[in-house]
Parts: C-alpha cells; sequence; structure tokens
C-alpha cells in the first residue's frame, strides 16, 4: 500500500489542506476536524485505496484505515497539509520549552510556592498582626497568650525551607520525604540562625573547604533558591540511583547515598555560593541607598522584590540594625514598605480582574498579607507567575521609595513594614503614608492596565491545543478552531466518552504480570494484554456489568464484552481447554447479561492440579488494539476478586 | 474476494489459543479483511471475542472469506495455518 498515495488522496477528498483544521490518530482511524464538511466528499475518500470506512462523530470526520497502517498515513498526510504532529502533552511541553530559560524558572518557582502559600498566609497574617500589636501596645510581649502565639507566627516561616523542600521534592519529582530530609538539613538547629546571624549573633567556621572557601555554621532559614537547587539535585541523584542500582539494593542505598550527597553538596557548594551572593547582595544594598536625590532608594525600591525572589532579604536586618545603632534613623524600613505594599497591590489588580476564582482565591489573601509586610505568597503565589504584575510590583516599589527618600522618611525601629509600620514612623506619618499609597497606588495601576496575561484573565479557559495544529495562519482559517480528541477507542466511540476504564480482577488469587504467564501466547500478548491471577478460590465472577460474548464448551474461558465496549477473556489455567469441562461448571451462557460480581464460572484448583495443567489464569483485554494503552496497575501478590488490575486507555 | 471452506479438525475447536493465533495471521496483511462464517453467524478474524463467539467445534465447516489487498497470498497464509493448527 502506497501510504503517500492515500494520504494526498485523503486531503483532496477533504477539500484539501485550507479545509483541515487539525489532525490526530487513534489505533485504527484517521481522526480530522475539518473547516466545511460540505467540501468534504464522503463518497471520494471512501473508495481511496486503503480506506476502508468513512464516518463522522463528535464533528470529527473519522476514517477508519487499520491497524499498524494508520500511524503511517498519518505521517505522510500530516507532511502534505503542512500540520505539526503533536500529541496534547507534547503542545504543553513545547509551549512550555518555547519559554525562556528565565520564565521557566519562575514558573517552577511559583509552582513550588502555591502549595504552601495557606501555611505562609496564616502564620504571616498572625505575624503581621502581632508585629503591630506589639508596636502599638509594648506591654503585651510580656503575656504568656502573646509568648504562644509568637511561636506559632513564626513556625512556617523559621522551616520555610523544609515547606520548600517538599514541595520542590513534588515538582521535580522526588521522594517528598527525602526533600524534606534535606530542608531540615538546612536549618538545622546544631547549626547557627540565619536570621539571629543576620542580627549579629555568633557563627564560627566550620571548615575550609579545601582551603578554597569556609563553610559557616550557619544555618540557612528564609532561603529559598538554595532549597529549590538543592532538591532540585537531590531528585535528579535519587532518579538517577533508582534506575541504576540493581533492585535488591535500591531500598537502602538509593535514600543513603541521595541524602548523603545532596546533604554534603549543599552544605558545602551550593549554601555557601549564596552565602557569598548574598554578602555581595547586602553591601551592594548598603552602597545603593546612599545614592542621593531618591535615585537609590528608587533604584533600591526597584531592585528589593527581586532580592526576596532570591531569598536574601533576611540579611537587611542587618542593614536596619545599623542604621538604629548609627543614628536612630532607619530609612531602609520606608524603602522595604514602598516594595512590599506595591507588590500586595499589583497582586490585588489580578485579584480583582481575574475572572478565575482560583487565583482570585489566592491573590486576596496574598495581596493582604504583603500589604502586612509578608510578601512571598503574593510574590511567588501571584506576581511572578505571571510576570508582568511583578515588574507592575517593582516599579511601584521604586517610585514609593524615592517619594519616602526625597522626604526623609525614617523608621525608629526595625521589624514590621507595611501597615504596622506606622507604628513605627511616628516622627514623619504623613510621608510615610505617601510612600505607602504611592508604591501600592502606582503598582495597583500599572498592574491593572499592563494588564494580566490571558490565562489569568479568562479563567485559564484557553482552549486546549489541538493534537495537529493546521500551519494556516488565523486569517486563514474559515471556521473556529475545534480541539482534536485524545485519541479514542475506535469502535465504540458513542458508546463511552471516558478516556479510561478500570478493570477489576474476575478471580482471588496471586496477580501476576501478563508475561510472566507460563505459555508463550498469552504472554507475548497475542491474544491482547492484559494481566494473570493465580487462583486461590476456584471462582469466575463478572468483573463489571456486561454481556457474555462466549463461553466455550469446555467452560475454561469466558468471554464477556463489558458496557462500556472493553473485551474481557478469562481463561482458567493454561491448556485446561484439555480437560474437556471436567472439574468446570458454568453458571451463564451466551448472551446473557451479567452484573459485576455475579457467579459465571466454578472450577476446581485441585483438579487441575491433579490433570497436571498450570491454574495460572490470564485476564485479557482482547480488543487491546482499539486502546491507546492497556497496563497492569496492580503490584504482584495476593488480591480479592474485584481488586482493580487493569486500566484502559483510550 | 476469495472465499474457501474449511473443516475443523482439531478436537476443541477454535479456542482461545488457536482463535488468538488466527487473529496474529490474518493482522500480517494489512488491508486485507478475513472473514470466518459459521451457519448465518460470521466474524473478523481478528475480533478474537467475535471469533471465540462462534463456538467453532471440530467437525464444523466454516467459511473463510477473505478481501482486500493481496487476497491470493492471504488466502494460502490462512488455509496454510487452518490445515496446521485447527
Amino acid at each position: 500500500m502506497d501510504y503517500r498515495k492515500c494520504a494526498s488522496e485523503i486531503l483532496a477528498g477533504i477539500g484539501g489542506k485550507g479545509n483541515l483544521v487539525s489532525a490526530a490518530h487513534c489505533a485504527t482511524r484517521l481522526r480530522l476536524v475539518i473547516a466545511d464538511n460540505s467540501k468534504m466528499s464522503k463518497d471520494t475518500v471512501e473508495n481511496i485505496d486503503g480506506v476502508k470506512g468513512v464516518f463522522e462523530s463528535a464533528g470529527q470526520i473519522q476514517i477508519i484505515i487499520g491497524t499498524g497502517t494508520v500511524n503511517k498515513v498519518y505521517d505522510e498526510f500530516i507532511d502534505l497539509a503542512g500540520v505539526q504532529a503533536m500529541s496534547k502533552e507534547d503542545v504543553k511541553q513545547a509551549a512550555a520549552s518555547k519559554a525562556p530559560v528565565w520564565k521557566r524558572i519562575l514558573k517552577t518557582l511559583g509552582d513550588i510556592f502555591v502549595p504552601i502559600i495557606p501555611a505562609i498566609v496564616a502564620t504571616g497574617l498572625l505575624n503581621g498582626l502581632l508585629g503591630g500589636l506589639s508596636r502599638a501596645f509594648p506591654s503585651i510581649t510580656d503575656h504568656y497568650v502573646y509568648a504562644l502565639l509568637d511561636m506559632f507566627s513564626n513556625a512556617a516561616l523559621t522551616f520555610l525551607p523544609i515547606l520548600i523542600a517538599v514541595s520542590a521534592a513534588k515538582i521535580f519529582r522526588g521522594n517528598v520525604y527525602l526533600g524534606a530530609v534535606i530542608g531540615m538539613i538546612m536549618i538545622h538547629p546544631s547549626l547557627v540562625n540565619a536570621w539571629t546571624v543576620a542580627s549579629g549573633a555568633e557563627t564560627s567556621t566550620l571548615w575550609s573547604w579545601f582551603g578554597l572557601w569556609n563553610i559557616q555554621n550557619t544555618g540557612y532559614q528564609g532561603h529559598v533558591i538554595p532549597v529549590v537547587i538543592a532538591v532540585w539535585l537531590m531528585c535528579k541523584l535519587e532518579n538517577w540511583l533508582h534506575k541504576h542500582v540493581p533492585e535488591m539494593i535500591d531500598l537502602f542505598v538509593t535514600p543513603l547515598v541521595t541524602v548523603l550527597v545532596t546533604g554534603f553538596f549543599t552544605m558545602t557548594v551550593i549554601g555557601p555560593v549564596f552565602a557569598q551572593l548574598e554578602s555581595w547582595v547586602l553591601m551592594g544594598a548598603q552602597w545603593l541607598i546612599t545614592i542621593p536625590f531618591g535615585i537609590g532608594a528608587f533604584l533600591m525600591g526597584a531592585a528589593y522584590a527581586p532580592t526576596v525572589v532570591a531569598g536574601v532579604h533576611h540579611m537587611y536586618n542587618a542593614i536596619e540594625a545599623s542604621m538604629i545603632a548609627n543614628n536612630g534613623q532607619n530609612i531602609w524600613m520606608p524603602i522595604a514598605t514602598a516594595a512590599n505594599v506595591a507588590q500586595g497591590a499589583a497582586a490585588l489588580a489580578v485579584a480583582l480582574k481575574t475572572k478565575n476564582k482560583k487565583i482570585k482565591s489566592m491573590a486576596l489573601p496574598a495581596s493582604l498579607s504583603a500589604f502586612l509586610g509578608i510578601t512571598e505568597p503574593a510574590i511567588f503565589g501571584v506576581n511572578v507567575r505571571f510576570v508582568r504584575p511583578f515588574i507592575a510590583g517593582m516599579i511601584g516599589g521604586a517610585v514609593g521609595a524615592a517619594a519616602g527618600s526625597i522626604m526623609n522618611v525614617y523608621a525608629t525601629a526595625y521589624g514590621v513594614t507595611g501597615v504596622f509600620g506606622f507604628l513605627i514612623t511616628m516622627d514623619c506619618t504623613v510621608g510615610y503614608l505617601i510612600d505607602f499609597v504611592l508604591a501600592a497606588g502606582v503598582a495597583f495601576a500599572v498592574s491593572w492596565f499592563m494588564g494580566i496575561p490571558e490565562e489569568a484573565e479568562n479563567g485559564g479557559k484557553k482552549a486546549e491545543p489541538a493534537l495537529a495544529v493546521a500551519a494556516a495562519s488565523a486569517g486563514d482559517a474559515p471556521a473556529p478552531v475545534a480541539p482534536a480528541q485524545a485519541p479514542a477507542a475506535c469502535d465504540a466511540p458513542a458508546k463511552n466518552e471516558a478516556s479510561e476504564f478500570i478493570i477489576a480482577s474476575p478471580v482471588k488469587g496471586k496477580l501476576i504480570a501478563l508475561e510472566d504467564v507460563p505459555d508463550e501466547t498469552f504472554a507475548q500478548g497475542i491474544l491482547g494484554q492484559g494481566a494473570a491471577v493465580i487462583p486461590s478460590e476456584g471462582k469466575v465472577v463478572a468483573p463489571a456489568d456486561g454481556e457474555i460474548s462466549s463461553i466455550f464448551d469446555t467452560k475454561h474461558a469466558v468471554g464477556i464484552t463489558l458496557a462500556n465496549g472493553v473485551e474481557i477473556l478469562v481463561h482458567v489455567g493454561i491448556n485446561t481447554v484439555e480437560m474437556e469441562g471436567n472439574g468446570f461448571e458454568a453458571f451463564v451462557k451466551e448472551g446473557d447479561k451479567v452484573k459485576k460480581g455475579q457467579k459465571l464460572v466454578e472450577f476446581s484448583i485441585d483438579k487441575i492440579k491433579e490433570a497436571g495443567y498450570k491454574t495460572e489464569t490470564p485476564v485479557i483485554i482482547t480488543n487491546t488494539d482499539d486502546y491507546a494503552s492497556v497496563e497492569k496497575i496492580a503490584d504482584d501478590g495476593d488480591i480479592d476478586a474485584l481488586t482493580d488490575i487493569i486500566k484502559v486507555s483510550k | 474476494m476469495k472465499q474457501f471452506e474449511y473443516t475443523i479438525k482439531d478436537p476443541v475447536g477454535i479456542h482461545a489459543r488457536p482463535a488468538g493465533l488466527l487473529g496474529k495471521k490474518a493482522k500480517e496483511f494489512e488491508g486485507t479483511v478475513v472473514t470466518i462464517e459459521k451457519g448465518d453467524k460470521s466474524a473478523a478474524a481478528t475480533k478474537l471475542m467475535a471469533l471465540m463467539g462462534l463456538g467453532v467445534k471440530c467437525g464444523d465447516t466454516v467459511t473463510i472469506k477473505i478481501e482486500g489487498g493481496d487476497e491470493d497470498a492471504a488466502a494460502a497464509a490462512i488455509e496454510a495455518f487452518l490445515n496446521e493448527n485447527l
């Protein structure tokens, strides 16, 4: 058969390239979405050599070609039509991999942060409230309830690296518990807390790394990036080890080596490199704010949020502490406030503008938290994911900080920003208010008008990318582009639109892989894919509602067609056909409708064994070719009847 | 279209294994449809469940129809398969 000729004739038959919207194929059919059905000649297409049938279903033209052939015709077809062949996943991945690296990194950071936002918001809000109240009423700090709440309020931020490590391990597909261990190592109580070090606590040099640099006895509290990098490395290593370590010793070798190598590398290389970067950032920040006329503050107001992304902002306490010690005027805090409330206002604009409930419900509390001084939820959960709000926040932060600097706004203490910052800026309330409002207003406006990416605005309802998208430009496409469906079972298009079915075991016993059945015909999947059970009870039940399609006189095998079109053959024992029904009793006949769990056949395990046959009972999907995949989903071992064992996907 | 009759000699008829093997043989011929008829029932050779559903036993005579593609080669191969296995 000439695939190219077949493909070109089909293309002509459906009205040419211009009429094609998308193309996909399943196990036996070419599935096309065309713009104008009247341009297609069904008779012509049906008579093309290689085409076995044509019909229309669910807005698609389905052209039956046949197993093993359809993919070749499809390849030629998309080549001729000038469309790209893509699976849905490919389209998504391609979309992701086309994005610039920095965008992908930001997206990953966002993905890591989103699941842990509730934890940070809860304790972050509490933290902000307590900070504010303690400034307003200093005496409450002596109360035991305050001490208790204070502990709650900083728990998530104190142990942030563990939360991040767990979330990152999930994203990078590693073991989340090993991820947690890496996070724990980085903030182990044996290390001096990074926050207290920033505030002047003593730390010490643990070890000089081959004379190249010193490893400080300092934890990584408040850090984000080093944790993410460490866990990323861990997951790569872990997955590599899983593949290469023999299974017998995998369980103890892989976790041990993973933690050992990652932990060591983290503490000696990743951590110190970041510690060094941080100290440079700190020096840069200190120098920057010395630039007069608000220029330095402007630049720092813009740069502040990116330093939060980098996780180096906790170092700023050191700057503030030295300012207070120097002349009692903390000019850093108004800059931080401007940057923080600007990010909050940018997220607020997203919250108010988006129609996506999920984003809205996240952006609102994140924004509130930012106004109280805890910006991570707004930055990671909302702004960096959509990029433009983040930039809007930077602009607002810069403007507000510059205004504050020009008006010489200063705080008399440090530790709070945002709304509660009013409590420590009593000397220049008006200036602080202008700083605050200007930053928030500018950020909000820019975020609102610069536009939130479409995805956020329309509720993420962007049409799913088609499997293959016609190369014609939007203007050429005469009709709305319909998304192509994922490959579906060809022979039961109308019966059920679900894309996968779980098949239960019809027999109780020990589950094994089909390949392990001691019979070549079954093991090679010639009758179809599936699984097998070594029965412990001589009973076959219906795995789901369906109809008996075949039952042999010898009663050793029964075929069931399920309501969803899946055809299952249960073959009790190997070569048991030769027992001629002795030891088997059937309770149904061909054509009977059966209910899930209904008894179909009883058999004597002992008689099969006495007769010298193996009892392995293959459970086979005989119309495997109609599906994209048939896989065993349960682990080998003892199972009850009706345990889910096979997944059939369209 | 080519067509021939065959009388099953195998004592157990077209049960699971021979049905599967027959289906496999039929799939070797792309673009060819092999149909097995017994009385008024018929089944595509590649449709295992339908084929088994015919309940073909020893001594039954079935009609094999071969349509499309290289009919001669397919017919010869199927006939050889039947003689050897059934």
